[in-house]
C-alpha cells in the first residue's frame, strides 16, 4: 500500500497521497498509507464524515474536488489549504457493491487529469481491492483458528480438572449410597423415613450417572477407528431413538449420499456424536418436529459432511457460542457435557463440528470429517495397543 | 449361604464400616484394613476366602495386593471397588486375577450381589492354604 500512494503520487505528479481502509466496525475510514503530506495534517484523524463515505458508496466512481475549501468532502479544509492542497482526487476501492477503502490524491495546483490516467488509477484501485480482500480472509482465518485453539485448551484443562473432582466425589458418594441403601432395609417399609432413605439413594444414583459423564468427557480416549460407513452409523443412531421420535411424532428425514464411501472412524463414538444431536433435537422440539439429516462427499473425496437440522426451538447468539464449552447447558435438566463430549470426539477424528441457530427457526449442526481410507498406524489406534 | 471370611482395605474408614455392617448383617466375618501394608500383612497372616480391595491406597497400588493374592494365596477371591472406573483398570485388575469389579459408589444390593456371585463361583469351597 505504501508502494501504491508513493507511485500514484509519481504518475499524477501530484503532492501526494494517502489511503483509507473502511473499519467495518467504527465506520470510519482509517489511514493505512500516506506519502507526500505533512504529520500535522495526517495527524487530524480518521475521516468519519458521513458525506465523504455514502457519496463514495453511491457513486463508487472517482470524485474530484476542486474547491477544497467549500467542499464538503473535505473534513479539514482549513488544514488542506495550509498544506498546500489546491485539488483532491478521490478513488473508491470497492469489492462487488461495497466501498472498503479510498485512495485520495492531493494536487498542490489545478491541473487536468486524463482518461488514460483515471483508468490507470482505477484498475490499480481494482488490485488493491483483491488484496485487501484476501488480507482480510486471512485475518478472518486466523482469529477463528486462534478461538479454537484457545476452545481446545480450555476444555482439556477443565477435563482434566472434572476427572480429579469425580475421582474424589465417588468416595463420600459410596459412603452415602452404601448406608442408604442398606438403611432402607431395616425402616418400617412405609412412612417418611423409608420415602426419605429413597430419595436419598436415588439422588445419589443420580450423582453417579453425572459423574460417570464427566469422567467419559474427561478421559482422553483415542477413538478405535475400523472401516465404516457414516450413513450405516447414523442408521444406527436413528434405531436407538426410533421411540423417542414415535411418542413426539417426530419426522426423520435422511438425505444420505448414495456415494459414500467407508472411512476409518469409531463408530461407537461416532453414533454418540449423533445419538447426542438427536437428543438435543428432540427435547428441542415440541411435538410434531422434523429433523432433517443430509451426508455428502467433499471435494476431490477428502472429507465427508455431515448436517443435522432441526425445528426446533433454536439457540439465541449467546447461547450458541457457548454451546459446546462443557457445563453449559439449556435444558433445566442437562448436564451440560453432552455437546462438550460431541466436540471432544469429533476432534479426534480430526474434524470440525459448528452449530447454526435462531431462536424460534431451529438448529443444524454441520460435521466434517476426513475421509481415511487407509488404515491408521499402530501407534496412533489405541485400541491396538490397550488390547495387546 | 455359608458365611465368608472377608477383608476389606480402604483408606476411606466409611466404605470399610459400611461394607462390613452390611456383610456382617449377612453373617460374614468381617475384617478392615486401611493400608496396603496392613492389608497385606492381614492376608499373610489369617486366612481369608475374600478380599475386597480399593485400588487407591495411601502407601501404594491396590494392583500390589492382587499380584501378592495371584502369587501366594491364589485360593482367595477378590472383588475390586475404584472411584475411577475405566474399561482398562477394570481389565488391568482381571488379568491379575480378580473376580469381580465394582465401580464406587455401589449400593448395598450390588455389593451383596457380587459377594454372592463370589460365593456361587466357589469362594469358601477351596481348601485354605
Amino acid at each position: 500500500m505504501e508502494l501504491i500512494v508513493w507511485k500514484a503520487t509519481e504518475l499524477l505528479a501530484a503532492k501526494g497521497a494517502i489511503f483509507r481502509l473502511l473499519n467495518l466496525q467504527t465506520e470510519q475510514l482509517e489511514l493505512y498509507a500516506a506519502h507526500g503530506l505533512g504529520k500535522k495534517y495526517l495527524e487530524k484523524g480518521p475521516v468519519s464524515s458521513y458525506r465523504i463515505i455514502t457519496e463514495l458508496c453511491s457513486q463508487n466512481e472517482i470524485i474530484i474536488i476542486e474547491d477544497i475549501l467549500g467542499d464538503s468532502r473535505v473534513q479539514y479544509p482549513k488544514e488542506a489549504w495550509e498544506e498546500g492542497i489546491r485539488m483532491i482526487l478521490d478513488i473508491p476501492l470497492s469489492l462487488g457493491k461495497h466501498v472498503v477503502g479510498i485512495l485520495r490524491i492531493y494536487f498542490s495546483e489545478h491541473c487536468e487529469i486524463s482518461k488514460e490516467k483515471k483508468d490507470f488509477m482505477i484498475a490499480v484501485a481494482q488490485q488493491c481491492s483483491c488484496a485487501i480482500d484476501k488480507a482480510r480472509l486471512i485475518e478472518e482465518q486466523q482469529s477463528r483458528y486462534d478461538k479454537l485453539t484457545i476452545q481446545t485448551a480450555k476444555l482439556s484443562s477443565l477435563g482434566r480438572m472434572a476427572a480429579g473432582i469425580a475421582h474424589e466425589i465417588n468416595n463420600p458418594l459410596a459412603g452415602i449410597l452404601l448406608y442408604s441403601s442398606n438403611m432402607i432395609k431395616k425402616v418400617p417399609q412405609e412412612g417418611p423415613l423409608k420415602e426419605g432413605l429413597d430419595i436419598i439413594v436415588h439422588e445419589t444414583i443420580r450423582c453417579r450417572g453425572i459423574i460417570q459423564e464427566l469422567l467419559d468427557f474427561s478421559r482422553e480416549k483415542e477413538p478405535k477407528k475400523t472401516l465404516a460407513n457414516i450413513n450405516d452409523v447414523i442408521g444406527k443412531a436413528l434405531n436407538i431413538l426410533q421411540n423417542e421420535f414415535r411418542l413426539d411424532h417426530i419426522t426423520v428425514e435422511t438425505d444420505l449420499s448414495e456415494n459414500m464411501v467407508s472411512s476409518f472412524l469409531d463408530e461407537n463414538q461416532m453414533e454418540q456424536v449423533f445419538v447426542n444431536l438427536l437428543i438435543n433435537s428432540v427435547e428441542a422440539m415440541d411435538k410434531g418436529g422434523h429433523i432433517r439429516i443430509k451426508t455428502r462427499i467433499g471435494p476431490e473425496k477428502k472429507c465427508m459432511k455431515i448436517e443435522f437440522e432441526d425445528t426446533g426451538c433454536g439457540f439465541p447468539k449467546e447461547a450458541l457460542n457457548r454451546i459446546f464449552e462443557p457445563f453449559f447447558s439449556t435444558k433445566a435438566k442437562g448436564t451440560g457435557l453432552g455437546l462438550a463430549v460431541s466436540y471432544g470426539i469429533v476432534e479426534n477424528h480430526m474434524g470440525d463440528i459448528r452449530a447454526y441457530s435462531e431462536p424460534g427457526k431451529g438448529t443444524s449442526f454441520i460435521i466434517e470429517i476426513p475421509l481415511i481410507q487407509q488404515p491408521p498406524s499402530e501407534k496412533t489406534d489405541g485400541f491396538k495397543n490397550e488390547a495387546s | 449361604m455359608k458365611p465368608l471370611k472377608i477383608l476389606v482395605i480402604d483408606d476411606e474408614l466409611v466404605i470399610c464400616s459400611g461394607c462390613r455392617m452390611i456383610l456382617s448383617d449377612l453373617g460374614h466375618t468381617v475384617d478392615i484394613c486401611k493400608t496396603c501394608k496392613e492389608g497385606l500383612d492381614a492376608i499373610r497372616r489369617k486366612n481369608y476366602h475374600l478380599v475386597l480391595l480399593d485400588m487407591k491406597l495411601p502407601d501404594a497400588d491396590g494392583m500390589e495386593i492382587l499380584k501378592t493374592v495371584r502369587a501366594e494365596k491364589s485360593e482367595i477371591y477378590t472383588i475390586v471397588m475404584t472411584g475411577y472406573a475405566t474399561i482398562k483398570n477394570a481389565v488391568s485388575a482381571m488379568r491379575l486375577g480378580a473376580f469381580d469389579y465394582l465401580p464406587k459408589p455401589f449400593t448395598d444390593e450390588e455389593l451383596v450381589a457380587s459377594v454372592e456371585r463370589a460365593i456361587k463361583n466357589g469362594a469358601g469351597c477351596r481348601k485354605m492354604q
